[in-house]
């Protein structure tokens, strides 16, 4: 009897195991997730390391070129020590370089705009590496994200949403639909479906290690802070405020510094966040510790003067939302910019998670004449 | 510790779906009855793909987290096998102001000097490099890299590879003074023109006081005030 009862009960765990393995392997290999997520990772990067080119064109030679006090000879000896790679080193010519920097504006600007997305986010890669390792020595956190982030989305789909490419695919299917399907033999199809499912296992790595990126930056980043003794003291902040290289309006950072109230919370507030972050995001806690992040990342991008480093943060912040949030964006900013013109205020119900496309309103027509991204429509 | 790790990545991307939809997934490995070899293959190499895709995410994350983590017996203990993988391109640090903030203000003074052709020497006034960096950050909403990084960072570099004295003793010590004389003497290029031969930097940490009313109106008094030697530039010389 009670041997009856213990297999019953490891069949029971086998099973149940199976289950598991089952979930796991439906989830990795069923369709890419969060193809949203990507894509503003994408747009996010792509548009950041556009600004900060463009924001460092007139100190281009200074920080990249063969002008720079960290000199070419220099790069390449550390190179050697390092094990890092830069295009900008294979010629001393200022020719070369100018042309290196354009290939660089445009390469960014096609991966934001997602044309090619898979061949331009490895050039985006071999981009932000090349100029990431030339000056080594002027790069702070956020350019380090910026460059991890640049690697993990070459294994992403990150030109399926908001994208040339995706553009280009819809244009096609409408063509497809009217022309005859072309007859493929059953190995060609086999090794199609392969290839798809191969695809959607990368992407999704991809996803899982952008995703536990953020979190060993955030929690790294708070639990040495908890070591602190300004930390716990509540003046940390103060002392952040007075760095005179991180202090663009010194009257703001002079104006919150007298509030000694409010350098301690926020100081106590950021470590909290910090370390809360890996666990909270499992839950509805997330959405309003990913508001305060926003809120912090502002007032660093403001109060320090580091806009890069607060947007390559932000953008990271971003990837956590779920699609049925980005799919309900374009609709719920239509509904925010017609609101004026119709004088009607936004019921409640446009921003419940079950979006519906618009119902017609008064206007009657709005459900049909502008097409909604629906939660969960086939991919 | 790994099955923890990939389940929890799992359970976040998850969330992070497009939520309530049904999903149809096409079961991939319903495989019918008496398909050909090559089907077969392809099943089999696609298994191992996936498997290899998996285990590379895991084996990732395992080993960033240990270059992440504080030194501990796990990571001495593989510290070739963690240095291989990460170095150079997944390096990263996050103790942003951590463990504690900086609670000075560094100061970079240089001057130069000038030998002439009937053996002289002209040495010019110090003039100071890092108000130059504070003003251009100051009233900027995107201050530019050269001046919030470039020189606290090529300090930081030098005091990293010379510690407390001036003797470059590694390769690296070497590369950092070179650096840090180029800076210096490009500044001093653009700022004052002509040539010269020599080029000597004086750093002066101040600290920041501590919060509460000011004792007094007097400046802080410098902790540390470091003079470096005489080094010889090339680049702006004769």
């Amino acid at each position: 009897m009670e041997n009856e009862a213990q297999m019953t009960a490891s069949a029971g765990a086998v099973r149940w195991l199976a289950d598991r393995v089952t979930a796991v392997w439906d989830l990795l290999t069923g369709h890419p997730l969060s193809l949203y997520g990507a894509s503003v990772l994408r747009i996010g990067y792509g548009l950041l390391y556009l600004v900060f080119l463009l924001r460092e064109f007139p100190h281009r030679d200074e920080i990249w070129g063969p002008g720079s006090p960290w000199t070419p000879a220099l790069a390449q000896q550390l190179f050697e020590q390092t094990g890092w790679f830069s295009v900008l080193v294979l010629s001393d010519s200022h020719v070369y370089f100018e042309l290196c920097y354009v290939l660089a504006l445009v390469a960014s600007g096609l991966f934001l705009l997602g044309w090619r997305t898979r061949v331009l986010s490895v050039l985006f890669a071999v981009v932000v590496i090349s100029f990431h390792s030339r000056a080594i020595f002027m790069t702070d956190g956020g350019d380090n994200l910026v460059l991890l982030m640049s690697l993990y989305l070459v294994l992403t789909a990150c030109g399926r949403r908001w994208s040339l490419d995706a553009r280009r695919e819809r244009l096609r299917t409408m063509r497809a639909a009217v022309a005859p399907a072309s007859a493929r033999s059953r190995f060609a199809r086999e090794l199609h479906d392969a290839r798809t499912t191969l695809t959607t296992v990368v992407h999704n790595c991809g996803m899982f290690l952008i995703a536990a990126q953020v979190c060993f930056l955030y929690g790294s980043a708070g639990l040495y802070k908890v070591q602190g003794a300004l930390w716990g003291g509540g003046t940390a902040l103060h002392y952040v405020l007075n760095l005179e290289l991180f202090r663009p309006w010194p009257a703001l950072s002079h104006f919150v510094d007298e509030h000694t109230l409010v350098v301690a919370v926020a100081g106590y507030l950021t470590v909290l966040l910090q370390v809360a972050f890996p666990f909270v995001l499992f839950g509805r806690l997330k959405y309003p510790v990913l508001a305060m992040l926003l809120g912090m990342h502002i007032g660093i991008a403001v109060l320090m003067g580091l806009p890069l480093f607060s947007g390559a943060m932000i953008v990271a912040d971003a990837v956590f939302l779920p699609d049925r949030f980005y799919a309900f964006l374009p609709h719920l900013c239509r509904r925010v910019v017609r609101r004026p013109d119709r004088g009607r205020p936004v019921s409640g119900q446009a921003v419940s998670p079950q979006a519906v496309p618009a119902q017609g309103g008064p206007g009657g027509t709005s459900g049909t004449k502008h097409r909604v991204g629906l939660p969960g429509r086939p991919r | 510790m790994s099955s923890g790790i990939d389940s929890a990545g799992v359970e976040e991307i998850e969330q992070s779906d497009s939520g309530p939809a049904t999903r149809e997934c096409p079961d991939a490995r319903a495989v019918p009855p008496g398909q050909p070899r090559s089907a077969r293959a392809l099943k089999a190499g696609l298994y191992t793909a996936v498997a290899l895709c998996l285990a590379a995410s895991v084996v990732h994350v395992i080993l960033v987290f240990l270059h992440v983590a504080p030194t501990n017996t796990v990571s001495k203990r593989y510290s070739p096998l963690v240095n291989a993988w990460v170095y150079p391109f997944f390096e990263q640090n996050w103790r942003l102001f951590a463990p504690d903030p900086e609670s000075v203000n560094r100061r970079i003074l240089a001057r130069t000097a000038h030998t002439g052709s009937d053996g002289s020497v002209r040495v010019s006034p110090w003039f100071d490099l890092t108000t130059a960096d504070r003003s251009a950050v100051e009233h900027h909403p995107f201050p530019s890299h050269t001046a919030q990084n470039m020189l606290r960072r090529a300090w930081a570099g030098y005091v990293d590879s010379h510690g407390g004295d001036d003797k470059a003793r590694t390769e690296r010590a070497l590369m950092m003074q070179k650096y840090l004389s180029n800076i210096a003497a490009d500044r001093a290029a653009a700022r004052q023109g002509g040539v010269f031969d020599f080029i000597q930097l004086r750093v002066v940490t101040l600290p920041i006081p501590v919060p509460g009313p000011a004792v007094g109106n007097h400046p802080p008094t410098p902790v540390e005030n470091r003079l470096l030697p005489w080094w010889k530039v090339t680049r702006h010389g004769k």
